[in-house]
């Protein structure tokens, strides 16, 4: 943990490996101690004339006596839901553009389908009384349904008890 | 991940209740905020007294905190307000009434007027520290020595001294942890024999 620690207050260290470090930090007063000393001689290196006798000890007292304080939620919390509501809101923006034109488009093929349509209802109209007798023939080979598809491969059977 | 964003961080565990991160925000200003102060309040024990006020208003600010500015220049305005309202509380002037910022904090030096105070036993304390970490320092194999200087001294990052030593960053990155390492071990036995004055 001491070599992590070392790259944490050197700013080397990734976001969430940060996060897990000092969930680790608050469980050990060893690591604490350490990420102190780790400043202290950082802090000596730069400014040997500029040291004294260290507060955190005292703060750590009176802050006991100070109740813990609770930001209602995180700025940066905040800052990332204002994000997302913003990319929901140009992904449904995005949505009801396209849907919009599609409908436009299909409003605009309309005629063209119906007058396709009509020109093969009149055709199979042609075809129908010619096909009609040709169908009910192999009717039982038709595959309209599985049931009638499946029913030239069932024989029916029937048992009588009595008629031992 | 940049060092604001490892403040900004722990700033975001301390709104969610999270009192051990303030802890090591604490731990990582507690001196720069005490120097800071110190150039406005020049009595030790009330610098000190300042500097742990100046942390518990920023604890309690910290739910507003917005993440607009780095938690330094923000934590700083608050040491500066801080040490302000104790001088004038007091009837005493602030040491300078030209205002100067964060940035410019580090290089604010009118040795005369703003020079730190210590108790004596602090003094002693402090010597002590600094001597072990120099010391220690010197000890150090040339590629630790140079690669925990670069990184404390000159602040480069682990891409930059890859690139000055001419080693793969991983190898920068083991260099400074066995650097810190080696001069914490020679600094532990002495901060354990000061009790009650964590550093």
């Amino acid at each position: 943990m001491k070599h992590e620690i070392s790259t944490l207050m050197d700013g080397e260290l990734f976001e969430d490996d940060a996060d897990r470090l000092f969930d680790r930090i608050n469980r050990s007063p060893g690591a604490r101690m350490d990420w102190e000393i780790y400043h202290l001689i950082g802090d000596v290196l730069r400014q040997p004339e500029h040291i004294h006798c260290g507060l955190s000890a005292k703060v750590r007292e009176r802050m006991h006596d100070e109740p813990t304080v609770l930001a209602p939620r995180s700025h940066a919390v905040k800052r990332k839901i204002h994000t997302i509501a913003l990319s929901a809101a140009a992904s449904l923006a995005a949505v009801g553009v396209v849907t919009w034109m599609s409908q436009q488009i299909s409003f605009e093929a309309m005629p063209q389908v119906a007058m396709q349509q009509k020109a093969l209802r009149q055709a199979s109209m042609q075809i129908q009384p010619k096909s009609n007798e040709y169908l009910m023939a192999h009717q039982e080979f038709s595959p309209s349904t599985d049931m009638n598809g499946g029913a030239s491969y069932i024989r029916m059977v029937s048992y009588n008890p009595e008629g031992k | 991940m940049a060092d604001r964003e490892v403040d900004q961080q722990l700033v975001e565990r301390v709104q969610r209740g999270d009192k051990h991160a303030f802890d090591l925000l604490v731990s990582k200003y507690q001196r720069k905020l005490g120097r800071l102060i110190s150039r406005f309040v020049r009595d030790p024990a009330e610098a000190e007294d300042v500097t742990q006020e100046a942390f518990i208003k920023a604890y309690r600010a910290v739910p507003g905190f917005r993440g607009e500015s780095a938690f330094y220049t923000w934590l700083y305005r608050i040491g500066i307000n801080t040490a302000k309202n104790h001088l004038l509380a007091n009837k005493r002037r602030p040491p300078t009434s030209t205002p100067f910022d964060a940035d410019e904090s580090e290089s604010f030096e009118e040795a005369s007027l703003l020079r730190e105070v210590n108790t004596p036993e602090n003094e002693l304390m402090s010597k002590q520290v600094v001597d072990v970490v120099q010391s220690s320092l010197q000890q150090l194999p040339e590629d630790l020595r140079s690669a925990l200087t670069l990184r404390e001294i000159e602040g480069l990052s682990y891409e930059e001294i890859a690139s000055v030593m001419n080693c793969p960053i991983g190898t920068v990155r083991s260099r400074i942890f066995r650097a810190r390492e080696a001069v914490a071990e020679n600094l532990r036995p002495l901060l354990e024999t000061s009790k009650g004055n964590r550093w």
